[in-house]
């Protein structure tokens, strides 16, 4: 679906990435993991399109990683608190760009409602849901456009545990029942040892790709984020 | 009341044409400006389009118009009021993209050098300064047949644009990062919004004066987006009430032998303490449903 090799990422002088090579396969999910500032939003922008590899080459499956087959989940929805909107509409700007028919919009949208847990919420205000709600919504936005590949950027920032579970829950089923591909940005372990399939660890500029399995051991995470943890990484794959 | 009004049309028709097109056209290109919350810049542009007239003025007034006659043209002072108003729009919009500044400090810093500086300009001109409060002061008596035509043409361009563009344009607005995640250019429509908005302000701060200009841009969107549950419902109500507010304000201010852009504005401002009452009523009357 996905592959990028030997590529190197920054804006202007700075070079934020060096030597990134991994492939993403159909169905996987993959957590991207490291401190902040370590590049882990710049290799989204990258698979989103809005900043070309300096070096290297990022390839996308024209059919499964099409940009508008692609599904962004930003960490906040920056909504004005004062704008009026109710759930329903916010949704519903997931469309922009989609190519999704008119007709065939309002299938689109309840499904997308309904995997996101929010059915019963279409008519309420956004500014009226909880943290995770909002996070939510955020993903029933990127699922109207039917997307095979998830991108999600920190979206379990500032959400208290359960809300965080719920959200994780609710990704990992799409990522089961639908086949969704995922890439989720974050700097906890403890969600990447218990949801992923495979995780990218950030550290000084390169990359560490592999499975769950390989890459969240004692050492690696020592050597990345200069503690030593140990971690389960049976997960729940 | 309104027979007395309609016997008026004869002679004020095209005033009050352009004034309701002028309402209109502001309220449906303020929701941008209402919707991003950037209140503060919709005062600067217009500020920055008294400056562009001035500036016209002065020039046209200056040793340099001997040497070119074109700058004594009326055409110049409206020229430099809309390029004024395009860069106001435009460097607020690039301030806010650097992050080192934000658009409300430079929006802040043009309306105060905007303020001042007309003033400067036009302290020693013959009457210049008589020209500067008529616009401070809006009146719209001097509306023209060829203003008739700009403003339905702006109106009718931009309504077209809206519909053809309507959820691009406010998912930029709502939420860039999203916007650019989806492939819109954010730099294009950044730069899309920022001219439209400076054209249609500084054309109408010429003929209306700051007071409706400015009035007319924010007030609507602010009412609308009291009275709405959804943002795009914002895109025909702010404009409606916009245009509802103008002709009762023309009504009134022809009854009472009142100024017509002031009255619509002060209209528009009761209008606007009504709307957050009745938000704070419904508010209320939920709170304790619940």
């Amino acid at each position: 679906m996905l592959e990028l090799d030997d590529v190197t990422l920054g804006y202007g002088a700075r070079t934020v990435l060096r030597h990134v090579s991994f492939r993403v396969r159909s169905g996987e999910r993959w957590f991207l993991i490291g401190p902040n500032g370590s590049g882990k939003t710049t290799l989204l922008r990258a698979i989103l399109g809005l900043i070309p590899p300096r070096a290297g080459a990022l390839r996308m499956d024209p059919d499964r990683a099409a940009r508008e087959r692609i599904g962004f989940v930003p960490q906040r929805g920056r909504l004005d608190a004062t704008l009026p909107t109710t759930v329903r509409e916010f949704v519903s700007f997931g469309f922009v760009g989609s190519g999704v028919k008119r007709p065939e919009r309002e299938d689109h949208l309840l499904a997308a409602l309904a995997q996101a847990g929010l059915s019963g919420l279409a008519g309420e205000d956004f500014e009226a849901l909880s943290g995770g709600q909002r996070q939510r919504a955020l993903v029933a936005r990127a699922l109207v456009r039917r997307p095979h590949l998830l991108v999600l950027d920190e979206p379990t920032e500032g959400l208290d545990v359960s809300a965080e579970q719920t959200f994780l829950r609710t990704v990992v089923d799409l990522n089961r029942s639908e086949g969704l591909t995922l890439l989720f940005v974050t700097h906890k372990l403890e969600l990447a040892a218990r949801f992923a399939s495979h995780v990218a660890l950030f550290d000084a500029g390169e990359v560490l790709a592999g499975s769950r399995a390989t890459l969240l051991r004692t050492e690696e995470i020592e050597r990345v984020f200069g503690a030593r943890v140990t971690l389960s990484t049976e997960g729940e794959a | 009341m309104i027979a007395d009004f309609l016997a008026s049309w004869s002679l004020f028709g095209t005033t009050y044409l352009v004034g309701l097109l002028i309402a209109a056209l502001l309220a449906l290109v303020g929701i941008w400006v209402v919707a991003r919350d950037h209140i503060f810049l919709g005062a600067a542009v217009a500020q920055a389009s008294t400056l562009g007239v001035a500036l016209g003025l002065w020039l046209g007034a200056s040793g340099a118009a001997a040497r070119a006659g074109w700058l004594e043209s009326d055409a110049i002072p409206a020229l430099l009021a809309v390029a004024a108003s395009i860069a106001t729009a435009w460097s607020a919009a690039r301030a806010a993209g650097s992050g080192r500044e934000s658009e409300e400090s430079v929006s802040g810093w043009i309306f105060l050098v905007a303020a001042s500086l007309p003033v400067l300009l036009m302290a020693h001109h013959p009457h210049g300064l008589e020209e500067v409060e008529r616009l401070m002061f809006s009146t719209l008596l001097s509306a023209t047949r060829v203003d008739l035509v700009v403003f339905g043409a702006l109106a009718g361009a931009t309504l077209l644009a809206v519909a053809r563009f309507r959820d691009r344009l406010l998912l930029f607005t709502l939420d860039p990062e999203m916007a650019a995640a989806v492939g819109l250019r954010a730099s294009l429509w950044a730069g899309v919004t920022a001219v439209w908005l400076g054209v249609v302000v500084g054309l109408s701060l010429r003929v209306s004066g700051l007071v409706y200009t400015f009035g007319c841009l924010v007030l609507p969107g602010l009412i609308a987006k009291t009275l709405c549950r959804e943002v795009r419902p914002l895109l025909w109500v702010a404009p409606g009430l916009a245009l509802v507010a103008a002709l009762l304000g023309f009504v009134l201010a022809h009854r009472y032998d009142l100024p017509p852009a002031h009255t619509t504005v002060a209209l528009l401002g009761f209008a606007l303490a009504a709307a957050w009452a009745a938000r704070a009523v419904r508010e209320r009357r939920l709170a304790a449903l619940s």
